[in-house]
């Protein structure tokens, strides 16, 4: 049957398959006609329009959003406390739409959706740090290495104030050694668990100790009081290890080469395998380069082979969503209606559920976020732009939908529900973001 | 107990389009049947008091003279508490509980905690919630569920996102909001119901996804009606005059659709529900006392609620909190994050009365008090007695068990 607007007569359904992959998984979804582009310049050209795009110009972000130094907090039931907390909750909420608006306004945001997979690699919560200006460094942080190198990644990461304060850094002291942040740091950021020795960690506590932080700027210092002066044996090199050389050798480990490499594909490969020993996505990390890791991963068979479906995470579920509605979150009628869907459904940017950062799969799964992202759904289209699918008939509704969306195909069951629905588009575009296919990341 | 499940599954598939539509009614009842609570399954409530309660204004040693030195600002006198004997008394607030107390149902294991005490709320209440400082991400209850065969049922929490305790790595509990699932109605809802028929040719995530969605029509058109029913009676209850002027607490609220769900006989064995704000590092005297009026006000109506439906033998509740508070008082009559706490037991088959011993208040180690119980121990009890499951599959590691129950 001939359908118009829809590229399913000419192209097959593994390459839709890899570039629906592409576009939700190293993007955030298409904006509209984003697709049909792709579908029409293939995966080679798509994958460079996407990972080789220019990294934005930001300009001063916290400039023209007001993200400053709010100082000591005031004493409790004081006038000034009051104030205090207005300019920290409106800061907080500044930075968090603004970046919202950043996932969802740039064309390529590829850039913000390796920031995205790094938040939640050193994953810290604004929960403990409370502080907006701080967090918004820490993210910054994470931005300027998001596609660069790990080490260097690394170096800042391990000096950065959000995270020390997370981890309980600044309590860190050679004579009474705190092993959080030494133990997550080989666990979690550089290593993976088992790949060290406690004995490793309570040396690399050592070699961490001192670095403190002046809370509500982020400044920090290292306090020669609670530094150690010697020698560590790390892993099995012995040398006078700081904070950032220490960073620096673990990156360079070769349990690195293959940590990296296993989170990168826990994201966006499958998250009940693991890579091949020596895979290509190893390879391309030797000299600890995140971008070519990446585009291994894309063009790796893994990231086409049909079995390795991913179910988006409610952050990428709505951020697709409001790409394809043209809904900008600071300027939508209620924008914290949107911060508040996210953290009804658990992930809230600056608010990981712990160090570990947030699960996968199927925990997003429940009846309660089905219901949460029903209603939402419902909400955002009648407010968004569904001109894709009332421009053109009926019959050619479904289709569109598929290239709109980025979904690789309908399977039967959806394709006949939506079927019978083409003649009410709200109900129409809800039933398809609401539907096991879009859900799932086939 | 398979009346709510026969009743309201009757009731989904009569109200038609969505299920007649999909689901073959036999089907249903026939799940609903297997998975009907046997009569007299215990059941377990865990309250989570978030923020670290102070325990020894909760449970005072108001003749210590090192409790009233420490914090002279802060401490209770004895004409300002409930004695409960071994000169310890109850806070003030707390008259409903002195009275389940006096009743034998109410047990208190004194100084509960872990080793090496972690101060941050974050941390300390990740282990309390996954019984484990070892980097598990599943809670204890999580792991539990996942030891079960599926049904959404098996454990709720109330509230909005999931706790911690409910995670599982494959399969967590059920959150409901205070509200209830709202089930979507209309052609929406009989296209959605639609949408997630199980598809033979679906992957896992697929029917895990599909599956979401059929759990949603399944919790929530069960548990809306009954939602929308009188509480059960708390006919035992002294009517009380002039009191309780600021209407319900959060905490209340969410017993109440608790109550409402066991005596229509839902087939769930786990209940979370939660109290905020213990934080009390400053004025804590006035903070904490209406904190723990409201914990023990709608626990007592809860157990009173038990009773009119003859479930108080059947219903334990669990209430913890994330860490106690230093003993001395800090500048601002409050007090910061300490050690070791109390553990409430409730209900009709907890052996009432105390457990553990108190920790020394000669023998403090930087103002701390000592870990007397480990956690653990108290929910391997729980675990064996309550969820009728061997503790070391859910806690990794055998753990001693106390005597917290008469059966």
């Amino acid at each position: 049957m001939f359908t118009f607007g829809g590229y399913f007569d000419f192209v097959s359904t593994e390459s839709r398959r890899v570039l629906s992959r592409l576009v939700h998984r190293v993007g955030f979804g298409p904006k509209p006609g984003q697709f049909q582009t792709m579908l029409a310049k293939g995966f080679s050209a798509s994958v460079s329009d996407l990972v080789y795009s220019a990294r934005p110009a930001y300009g001063d972000v916290k400039v023209v959003l007001g993200i400053t130094d709010l100082g000591p907090q005031p004493a409790p039931n004081s006038e000034a406390v009051v104030q205090y907390a207005d300019s920290k909750r409106g800061q907080l909420r500044a930075i968090s739409l603004w970046w919202l608006d950043q996932m969802v306004g740039q064309d390529f945001p590829f850039h913000e959706r390796m920031t995205w997979f790094w938040h939640g690699h050193w994953a810290t919560s604004y929960a403990k740090v409370d502080e907006p200006v701080v967090m918004f460094d820490h993210v910054d942080r994470l931005r300027q290495h998001a596609t660069a190198d790990f080490g260097e990644m690394c170096e800042a990461m391990t000096i950065d104030a959000a995270l020390i304060y997370w981890l309980d850094g600044q309590l860190n002291s050679a004579k009474s050694p705190n092993e959080n942040l030494a133990r997550e740091l080989m666990e979690l950021f550089t290593l993976g668990v088992n790949r060290y020795t406690e004995v490793d960690i309570k040396e690399a506590s050592k070699a961490l100790a001192g670095w403190q932080v002046v809370k509500s700027s982020g400044l920090v210092y290292r306090n020669v009081n609670r530094t150690f002066n010697g020698s560590t044996a790390i892993l099995g090199r012995t040398d006078n290890f700081d904070a950032v050389s220490l960073a620096r050798f673990l990156s360079q480990q070769p349990a690195c080469q293959r940590f990296i490499p296993e989170r990168l594909w826990f994201r966006f490969i499958s998250s009940t395998t693991t890579p091949a020993v020596g895979s290509d996505i190893e390879i391309a990390f030797a000299q600890r380069q995140i971008l070519p890791a990446i585009v291994a991963m894309v063009q790796s068979e893994a990231f086409a082979d049909p079995q390795n479906d991913l179910v988006k995470s409610p952050l990428e579920w709505l951020v697709a969503v409001l790409r394809a509605l043209r809904i900008t979150p600071s300027t939508y009628a209620q924008p914290d209606s949107l911060l508040s869907l996210l953290t009804a459904l658990g992930q809230r940017p600056l608010f990981p559920p712990n160090v570990g950062g947030w699960p996968g799969d199927e925990v997003w799964l429940s009846a309660s976020a089905a219901q949460t992202q029903i209603q939402a759904a419902q909400t955002l289209c009648s407010r968004g732009d569904l001109t894709p699918v009332t421009s053109v008939p009926a019959s050619a509704r479904v289709d569109a939908l598929a290239d709109w969306l980025g979904v690789a195909g309908w399977c039967d069951r959806t394709r006949s529900v939506l079927n019978g629905a083409v003649s009410d588009p709200r109900r129409l575009v809800t039933l398809a973001i609401c539907s096991p296919d879009y859900v799932v990341n086939q | 107990m398979s009346s709510l499940t026969r009743r309201s599954f009757i009731k989904w598939a009569g109200a038609g389009a969505v299920a007649a539509q999909t689901v073959s009614f036999a089907d249903i009842a026939r799940a609903a049947e297997r998975r009907a609570l046997p009569q007299g399954t215990p059941v377990l409530v865990v309250v989570t008091l978030y923020g670290g309660n102070d325990g020894l204004n909760t449970v005072i040693p108001y003749t210590d003279s090192v409790y009233h030195s420490l914090r002279p600002q802060l401490a209770y006198r004895e004409d300002q508490v409930l004695p409960i004997g071994e000169n310890l008394g109850l806070n003030r607030s707390m008259s409903g509980l002195k009275t389940l107390w006096d009743n034998g149902q109410l047990a208190i294991v004194r100084g509960v905690g872990y080793p090496r005490p972690d101060r941050s709320h974050f941390s300390s209440m990740a282990i309390w919630q996954t019984a484990s400082r070892t980097g598990v991400k599943s809670g204890w209850l999580g792991r539990w569920v996942e030891s079960q065969p599926v049904d959404p049922f098996l454990a709720i929490s109330l509230g909005s996102t999931l706790p911690p305790l409910l995670a599982g790595t494959k399969r967590s509990g059920t959150v409901l909001p205070l509200n209830g699932l709202r089930v979507p109605s209309g052609t929406l809802a009989t296209d959605l119901a639609r949408l997630s028929v199980e598809g033979s040719a679906d992957s896992r995530l697929m029917a895990t996804a599909s599956r979401s969605v059929r759990d949603l029509f399944a919790v929530g058109n069960t548990v809306s009606p009954i939602l929308k029913n009188p509480a059960p009676p708390a006919a035992d209850l002294p009517t009380a005059i002039g009191g309780n002027a600021g209407g319900e607490s959060n905490l209340a609220a969410q017993l109440d659709v608790v109550a409402k769900l066991i005596a229509a006989g839902a087939p769930t064995r786990v209940w979370s529900v939660s109290l905020g704000g213990f934080d009390t590092h400053a004025n804590e005297q006035a903070v904490q006392s209406t904190l723990l009026g409201a914990l023990s006000t709608s626990i007592t109506k809860f157990m009173s609620q038990m009773r009119a439906v003859n479930q108080s033998s059947n219903v334990t509740m669990l209430i913890y909190s994330e860490f106690g508070r230093r003993v001395r008082a800090n500048a601002s009559q409050g007090t910061d994050h300490g050690t070791s706490g109390p553990v409430f037991l409730v209900g009709g088959g907890v052996a009432g009365g105390f457990h553990g011993e108190q920790p020394s208040l000669h023998q403090l180690k930087d103002d701390d008090m000592a870990v007397t119980i480990d956690f653990r121990s108290v929910y391997a009890s729980v675990l064996e007695h309550v969820l009728l499951t061997p503790s070391d599959r859910v806690l990794d590691t055998a753990m001693p068990k106390l005597p917290l129950f008469v059966r």
